[in-house]
């Protein structure tokens, strides 16, 4: 006759599982509490592990793009105050045209000259500024020096406009022949020959060795900006004619009359520049300006996605914390009920 | 009555407690042993009006039942999560650290950063750096994958062999249950050892069983195919010396017929060789399906263009090349690639390649060349490489994803698949182990042994062999008394 319901091995198993399962959730939830997060993501999340790992990894993205903003910024600023520098080089350059406007006197004329010959010098070191190991003013070129010098021996540019001045009226700019030159004269040689030597192909053979396409970078997901600007843009160009007008015809042996068009030409040259090279400031700025708004997009796109990313995979301490007191007594009462039930026996009351 | 046939009443008592009591110590020794079934022994009067003792084993047949198929059920779901966490593992941890689209990400912030400054060479050996890794990645994934693969192989061939002992055993068993029963000797011993072969036959796989009249045992898989009647049936399996994406693994026939795998993260394998053949032919083949067209993908999103006006030229791979060594077309997946894939020597610096022409194109000539003028701050290219990372294109619906993700999403969901059946098995292992727990606890309850009963029935006989040893001396008294008084 069977009486009782319960056989001894399943009377000492009866406590096992429990305490095996508590055992293990205690280990579970001790990483997670420390942690924050699930200590196993993919057993907690299933297939949504997925959205997990590509939210993980798009912030790296993010950090990555903010970093390189950095590289933006800097070599935005550095661009920024290079032109600075240039801006007022152009602008002391036409002051000095405008100081010999009508003059004849081949003192001030002389001042004048190295006034535009100091220009162009800080000009050239300006646009040949090198940042991070890189020519700002290159454009994509940027391992190259973006512009000759005009004052080195036998610069290319110094000779191609020596040539060009020879190729158009049959001597040199200094030869006496050249007071021979009439208004109209000059007015056509700068207009057609001189000018489109700068406009043209001719500034990339002679002057300049930068690239027109500027340096691109990808600012946010989804934005790219001109993170500089290169040496052949109007600006440059026209400071480099009007500086040239003002070195090689401004104090040659022309006459008084053909001397104040020249002049005239070159303030509205440097004038050009002038606005020519604040145009590029202002580029430079709008996107300075942008790189500023993509990092504070960027930014706030990181906290949304970390806060979500948190919602996702985080642990709420307190409620592990409690769940784990909760674990403990479970296990501990599962212990306490296994000894008490192991010492009980009849054998003890015979 | 006469006084003798008293105490020879008095003897056959004393007989039948001595058995009783045996067979209470034989109980008692047994508490601890888990194949052991209860006896019982009971007392019973004979045609004859005899005392005599009959042995009684506790048996129940439904809990039984019950016990070995969700042994079967817990088991096979048991080597399925096992097997699953091995391919887990092949990602890596709680971060996922080695999983391709980790390392893919990485290569593509790397990309991004040389993309900012594509004068530095460092990055660019950087980039070329963790593009290698990326390969290694895949080549060490599909590695592991296949190992994966030949560890069930080799496994379900040692199940195999061992089923093929435990049945034979069964055989050898079955018959000392159906002699003996024949022959009404006590079999309760063959029949414990029966039930425990049973129960180790059905951890690995799944039986039902048919007991026919004489205590004879018919074992048929959970379909149906025959495993013994009245003889074992041979279970053959031959295991493959190794594999590789494609190579398909040999079935285990059961009695001729091939078993078929379990389907589902929540299998419905009946024992372990069911989801080891599952593992083996599905699980980790699909996962190498993924890791082929996620290595495909790369070999396309990195493809050098023609940059010629008119191109004529197909295109050729770029940075990631395979044995191959061409772009695969299509979306359709190439099996193995992920094993072959690698870093396009050109842009190794150590094997002599220049990393900068990541930047440059031209690996595969002049005609792949998009930075003609060689500016060094060209990054279009390399731009366009990261933006590719990100864009949706065609996979291989039969890799089991989605068909037109970008690269980056397919990888993520590849360990998101993995993930799901992961987590499903989990659960289900949890519950099912539950079940087999209570089962086996219920059927314990049933036929297990009580230390407090026997005891309680110990004290009984205890009593009861006093009361007739105390019966004979009485009669032994009379009979002196008897004697005396004739004497």
């Amino acid at each position: 006759m069977k009486v009782s319901f319960i056989s001894n091995l399943a009377l000492q198993n009866s406590m096992r599982l429990t305490i095996s399962r508590g055992q293990s959730e205690v280990n579970q939830l001790q990483k997670e509490i420390v942690s924050g997060r699930f200590a196993d993501i993919g057993l907690a999340l299933g297939a949504k592990t997925s959205n997990s790992v590509t939210l993980n990894h798009d912030v790296s993205r993010l950090k990555t793009i903010q970093d390189s903003n950095a590289l933006v910024t800097q070599r935005l600023s550095a661009s920024q105050s290079a032109l600075d520098l240039m801006a007022d080089s152009a602008q002391q350059m036409l002051e000095a045209f405008i100081t010999v406007n009508g003059s004849d006197d081949a003192n001030n004329l002389l001042i004048a000259r190295r006034d535009v010959e100091a220009s162009l010098g800080s000009f050239t070191v300006a646009v040949n500024t090198s940042s991070n190991g890189e020519y700002l003013f290159s454009g994509i070129n940027s391992n190259t020096k973006p512009v000759e010098d005009y004052f080195e021996a036998g610069s290319t540019p110094k000779a191609a406009f020596d040539a060009t001045f020879l190729g158009h009226f049959g001597f040199s700019q200094d030869d006496p022949l050249a007071g021979g030159i009439t208004v109209a004269q000059m007015d056509d040689f700068i207009t057609n020959v001189l000018e489109p030597a700068f406009s043209g192909a001719d500034w990339t053979t002679n002057w300049s060795s930068a690239s027109d396409t500027n340096i691109s970078s990808r600012i946010l997901g989804n934005e790219v900006v001109d993170s500089g600007v290169n040496a052949n843009a109007a600006g440059m160009r026209n400071f480099a004619l009007a500086a040239v007008i003002g070195i090689e015809l401004l104090d040659s042996a022309i006459d008084s009359e053909v001397r104040t068009a020249v002049n005239a030409r070159a303030i509205e040259y440097a004038g050009q520049a002038v606005t020519g090279i604040d145009n590029q400031r202002s580029n430079l700025g709008v996107a300075e300006n942008r790189v500023t708004k993509a990092n504070t997009a960027l930014a706030s796109q990181i906290k949304i996605i970390t806060l979500h990313l948190g919602d996702i995979e985080g642990v709420d301490a307190y409620a592990a914390s409690t769940r784990m007191q909760t674990l403990l007594d479970q296990v501990e009462t599962s212990y306490a009920l296994t000894a008490r039930i192991q010492q009980l026996s009849l054998m003890n009351y015979l | 009555m006469s006084l003798s046939s008293a105490i020879s009443s008095a003897q056959t008592s004393l007989s039948n407690y001595a058995t009783q009591t045996s067979i209470l110590s034989r109980n008692i020794s047994n508490a601890s042993n888990a194949d052991y079934s209860r006896r019982n022994a009971v007392l019973a009067t004979s045609l004859v009006g005899a005392q005599v003792v009959t042995i009684q084993r506790a048996q129940d047949e439904v809990l039984f039942r019950k016990t070995i198929s969700s042994t079967s059920v817990a088991n096979g779901q048991d080597t399925l999560l096992a097997g699953l966490t091995n391919l887990k593992d092949i990602f890596g941890g709680n971060d996922y650290e080695s999983a391709p689209a980790t390392l893919i990400a990485t290569m593509r912030d790397t990309l991004s950063s040389y993309a900012a400054k594509p004068g530095e060479s460092t990055l660019a050996q950087t980039a070329v750096a963790d593009a290698n890794t990326v390969a290694i990645g895949l080549r060490d994934a599909s590695a592991a994958v296949q190992d994966v693969r030949l560890q069930a192989d080799q496994e379900i061939a040692r199940q195999v062999h061992t089923l093929n002992e435990l049945l034979a055993n069964f055989e050898t068993n079955n018959k000392a249950v159906y002699s003996g029963t024949q022959t009404g000797k006590d079999v309760s011993a063959e029949l414990d050892e029966r039930d425990s072969i049973l129960k180790q036959i059905s951890e690995i796989i799944g039986v039902t069983t048919v007991t026919r009249s004489g205590n004879d045992m018919a074992i048929y898989t959970a379909d149906g195919t025959t495993l013994f009647e009245t003889t074992a049936r041979p279970v053959t399996f031959q295991s493959s010396s190794g594999f590789a994406a494609g190579i398909d693994g040999k079935a285990i026939y059961v009695d001729g017929v091939a078993l078929a795998p379990g389907e589902g993260a929540t299998t419905t394998a009946r024992g372990s060789l069911q989801a080891l053949l599952q593992i083996r032919d599905e699980y980790a083949p699909a996962m190498q399906d993924q890791l082929d067209e996620i290595a495909r993908a790369l070999i396309v999103n990195f493809a050098e263009t023609d940059q010629s006006a008119t191109p004529t030229l197909p295109d050729a791979p770029g940075l990631f090349t395979w044995s191959g060594g061409t772009v695969p077309a299509g979306a359709t997946i190439v099996q193995g690639l992920a094993a072959t894939i690698t870093v396009n020597p050109a842009l190794v610096q150590s094997l002599g390649g220049n990393p900068q022409l990541l930047r440059d194109g031209g690996i595969n000539g002049a005609a792949y060349v998009a930075n003609t003028a060689g500016n060094a701050s060209f990054s279009s290219l390399l731009d366009g490489y990261v933006l590719a990372l990100d864009t949706p294109m065609a996979f291989d619906p039969a890799a089991g994803l989605s068909a037109s993700v970008s690269l980056m999403d397919f990888a993520a969901d590849s360990i998101g698949w993995l993930e799901l059946n992961r987590s499903e098995a989990d659960s289900a292992a949890e519950t099912r182990e539950a079940t087999r727990f209570r089962s086996s606890e219920a059927l314990s309850n049933e036929t297990g042994v009580s230390l407090d009963e026997e005891m309680s029935m110990l004290l009984e006989l205890e009593q009861s062999y006093k009361a007739s040893a105390r019966l004979i001396s009485v009669v032994d008294e009379m009979l002196q008394a008897l004697m005396a008084a004739a004497g």
